[in-house]
């Protein structure tokens, strides 16, 4: 009796102690899993079409994004949700993570959650992988989630995250993906993360983190990627980073670093790509750099780098621009055969360019302008069938423009503008079908340009002035329907202005200045209405007169036709142009009235000075007398020629007068009485008429085209 | 202490002053090239791995690497507008005349500070021209001719000194014509071609709403 009793109590309290595990099975059933995820989809705004399957009925192992897994007690449990780019909407405040104890893997990633990150997350202490990126979480990192021990991925990238990063997450000593860039972290880098010994990947990036790099980064011995660019980080770079031995990416670029590089780096023998750009960097590149194998893709640019750079060799991507950097470009750069990127610009590098860069066929973007780089390009240049775009612009490099230019079938843009470049261009250059951009201007080049110039259908700036050349502007120059920007000044260029660039309808700017252009302007040039900018034909000697149909160009800021032999009427219609801001027709041989504009009347007269005869309503230009061609009629009309005969007319009619008078007294004597007045009439005296106005209608029918609008010439 | 105050806080409104990178610069030039039609390929330059449009094909850049033009004209390019581009604090060219824009002018192109031109001329913008364009103090040439534009001239525009040319020839404009200011100098050509613009406002007189 009592043994039964006392086993009821035995049994009784075994039931007592299991029963909270029978309640903990219990509620890590499937069911009760089931039942928090579907409390948590109810709290969504909306969820897509992903979570239609998620229905009490089915079983929550066949539900949309769920995997189950089988424990060793035989039960079913949700062990996997993966649900990124599910068009999730709402928050995760609803979703009970405790009632989910087998998960290791959660990933939300790509959807619009907004709230924050729930510190009950950490409940899930089975978790390995968390992924929650780019979504629109608010709020801080729970530094509870540093005692989910199991994690070894962890993303929270592209949210709204602020607050600090909490040094809690040093205990995640699983962790080898640490991935929390494009939020709003701020604060330092907390040097604990530098415990993380199992890290590959740490992503800090795009965040508004301050303060230095943790020396103790150098303890993580197995990282790959340190990326810690785009932040507002100072201080230097330790020299610890160089214990990093299995680093490849170190990317600590858009910051305010200052200090030089450390030596120590130079042990990072499996780094392949080191972006430092636009930090505030000194001092040299280590020499023992030479011994980087690996090192394919170097970014340095904008910092204060200074000396001469180590023997690169094996560089797919090198970008200097932007720094103190001087001595030789190194020989044997791209002996790897594989480099595509050079930019070295607005360095103070001299010497050669690298003797491996000629057969550098990889060659894709080259920029090396802005130093003091010299030598003989015509040698130390090959052919790159790749090279889309070179800038060799402002230094010292001679020789001439080979041949081989012909075949570098893809380039669209080729600069070498203030070199000592001789020789003639090439026509070959007419192959390029893809030339966007050509800029040979001040060098030494002579002879022609290139009938074949024409070919250059994509050609959209052209400009080769300050050179030698000679010989004509090729007439089918209209052929380049793309031309935007023309610019021939300063050359020995003669000939006539070619009409058919009036065909040349994009131009915007056009400058033919101080080269030995003759022959009229033709009246083409008034076609290509867009013209902008500029239109400068001066120091030139152009002939004949002005076309009026310049004054299509109604867009045009500033003509310049000065310093020529331009003859004739100023065309009354260059009033049409009113976006002109600036006209010079100084230094010609132009005669006539000014057309009346507002903007004439206000110029200086400079722009109109030293020319044959202008006249008009500007303050230093005699005004003119009115003509009966000119337009508008205006009482203002002075009468010039008036004011310049009557002195003339007078005078003259005086020593007549006097002579007429000693005459008729020579003739007295022989008795013939004759009217001094009727003596004036006829003959070659009749011009000297007292009425100023018929003398003037005289001069004019003695000289018939003289005053008249010139137009319609040809050539 | 009130003379530390003074530098703190200046030095935090120095630090806080907007000075947009270049790069942002060629986000905003992206921003418009992704939502135009580009059959030309003019726009193929515009290599958004580039640290600075300064590169790119008919952008200028000054001597500081920020956009001072962009050219497009006649690139047969369209599509809408950007409002981004009104962020380009330096630029003083904008010209896309001859294409086929469509959409509004946004109001964000009212930002452009230091515009000297703006050409939009023979597109197909529809929609009013905005009242921010009063803000474009530097602006001297305003071509919005030959597209499809509603509304009335704004009259807040009466305030551009510096503006020589305005030609909105060519649209849908209703209304009146301003007559201050530069308004005063542009010749009636400016206007024609607006079948519903009722000629020079009315001084002294109840404003009148002929429909517009």
């Amino acid at each position: 009796m009592e043994s039964r009793l006392f086993q009821n109590l035995l049994s009784t309290l075994l039931l007592l102690l299991l029963l909270p595990f029978l309640l903990a099975m219990g509620s890590a059933s499937l069911a009760s899993q089931g039942r928090a995820l579907l409390q948590w989809k109810a709290s969504l705004q909306s969820q897509g079409l992903s979570l239609q399957s998620w229905k009490p009925s089915a079983s929550p192992c066949n539900w949309t994004g769920v995997t189950c897994n089988v424990t060793r007690r035989g039960l079913r449990v949700i062990t996997e949700i993966y649900l990124s780019n599910t068009s999730l909407v709402g928050t995760l405040d609803a979703l009970n993570f405790s009632a989910l104890p087998s998960l290791t893997n959660l990933n939300l990633s790509f959807n619009q959650l907004d709230g924050t990150i729930p510190p009950t997350i950490a409940t899930l202490f089975k978790m390995s992988s968390l992924d929650l990126t780019s979504n629109q979480l608010t709020g801080k990192i729970p530094f509870e989630i540093g005692s989910m021990r199991r994690l070894q991925f962890l993303n929270l990238s592209e949210n709204q995250i602020s607050g600090s990063i909490p040094p809690s997450l040093a205990n995640l000593s699983r962790l080898n993906y640490l991935l929390l860039y494009g939020n709003s972290l701020s604060g330092t880098i907390p040097e604990e993360l530098g415990r993380l010994r199992n890290l590959v990947f740490l992503k800090l990036a795009d965040n508004l983190l301050t303060g230095f790099i943790p020396p103790s980064l150098g303890n993580l011995t197995r990282l790959y990627k340190l990326a810690l660019y785009d932040n507002k980080l100072s201080g230097t770079i330790p020299q610890e980073l160089g214990n990093l031995a299995s680093l490849v990416k170190l990317v600590i670029s858009n910051n305010s670093l200052t200090g030089s590089i450390p030596s120590s780096l130079a042990n990072l023998t499996m780094l392949s790509m080191l972006y430092l750009y636009n930090n505030n960097l000194t001092g040299t590149v280590p020499r023992s750099f030479d011994n980087l194998r690996n090192l394919t893709d170097v970014r340095l640019f904008n910092n204060s780098f200074s000396g001469s750079l180590p023997a690169f060799k094996n560089l797919v991507f090198l970008d200097l621009l932007g720094n103190n950097f001087s001595g030789y470009l190194p020989p044997e750069l791209c002996s790897g055969g594989m480099l595509q990127h050079l930019v070295v610009s607005y360095n103070n590098f001299e010497g050669p360019t690298p003797r491996s860069l000629r057969n550098c066929s990889s060659l894709t973007r080259v920029r090396m302008e802005r130093n003091q780089l010299s030598g003989n390009i015509s040698e130390s240049l090959g052919v790159y069938p790749y090279l889309n775009y070179i800038d060799l612009s402002f230094n010292q490099f001679s020789g001439n423009l080979s041949a081989k230019w012909g075949k570098c079938a893809n380039i669209t843009s080729l600069r070498i503008s203030n070199n000592k470049i001789t020789g003639k261009i090439p026509p070959e250059i007419g192959q390029l079908a893809q030339l966007r951009v050509l800029d040979l201007s001040s060098n030494f080049l002579v002879g022609e340009i290139p009938k074949n110039a024409s070919m250059l259908v994509s050609l959209y700036q052209l400009n080769l002035s300050n050179n030698k050349l000679s010989g004509e502007v090729p007439k089918d120059i209209g052929k380049l329907s793309n031309l935007e920007i023309l610019d021939l000044s300063k050359n020995n260029l003669s000939g006539r202005v070619p009409e058919k660039l009036g065909d040349c309808f994009k131009l915007r700017l056009l400058k033919l200045s101080s080269n030995n252009l003759n022959g009229n302007i033709p009246f083409q040039i008034g076609n290509p209405v867009n013209l902008l900018d500029l239109l400068d034909m001066s120091h030139n000697s152009l002939t004949g007169d002005i076309p009026s149909q310049i004054s299509k160009l109604v867009i045009l800021q500033d003509l310049n036709l000065s310093h020529n032999e331009l003859s004739g009427l100023v065309p009354p219609s260059l009033r049409d142009m009113i976006s002109l801001l600036s006209i010079d027709l100084s230094y010609n041989e132009l005669e006539g009235p000014l057309p009346d504009s507002q903007f004439i009347r206000r110029s200086p007269i400079e722009w109109f000075a030293h020319n044959k005869g202008l006249c008009g309503e500007v303050q230093g230009l005699p005004p003119c007398h009115t003509f009966s061609t000119s337009k508008a009629g205006s009482a203002k009309h002075h009468k010039v020629v008036l004011l310049a005969t009557v002195p003339v007319v007078g005078t003259l009619f005086l020593l007549f007068l006097f002579g007429g008078a000693t005459f008729l007294l020579l003739r007295r004597r022989n008795n013939t009485v004759q009217d001094a007045s009727q003596k004036m009439e006829g003959g070659a005296f009749s011009i000297w008429n007292f009425d100023g106005k018929d003398a003037y209608e005289d001069i004019i029918q003695s000289s018939p085209a003289k005053w008249q609008d010139s137009c319609c010439q040809k050539d | 202490m009130a003379c530390r105050v003074f530098l703190v806080s200046f030095l935090l409104l120095l630090a806080a002053s907007p000075a947009i990178s270049t790069n942002s610069e060629g986000a905003v030039l992206r921003a418009l090239k992704a939502r135009l039609s580009d059959p030309s390929n003019v726009l193929q330059s515009w290599d958004a791995s580039l640290v600075n449009p300064c590169t790119w094909f008919h952008v200028t850049c000054d001597a500081h690497n920020r956009v001072i033009r962009l050219d497009l004209g006649n690139s047969n390019v369209s599509g809408p507008l950007a409002p981004e581009l009104g962020h380009l604090q330096d630029l003083q060219y904008l010209e896309l005349y001859g294409n086929n824009f469509e959409g509004r002018i946004p109001e964000e192109l009212g930002n452009l500070k230091s515009l000297i031109s703006m050409d939009l001329y023979g597109n197909r913008l529809e929609g009013g021209i905005p009242k921010s364009f009063a803000k474009l103090k530097s602006l001297r040439f305003l071509r919005l001719n030959n597209n499809k534009l509603s509304g009335s001239i704004p009259r807040e525009l009466v305030t551009l000194s510096n503006l020589k040319i305005f030609d909105v020839s060519n649209n849908d404009l209703c209304g009146t014509i301003p007559i201050d200011g530069p308004f005063a100098t542009f010749p009636l050509q400016s206007f024609d071609n607006n079948s519903r613009l009722n000629g020079p406002e009315l001084q002294g007189l109840v404003p009148y709403d002929f429909g517009c």
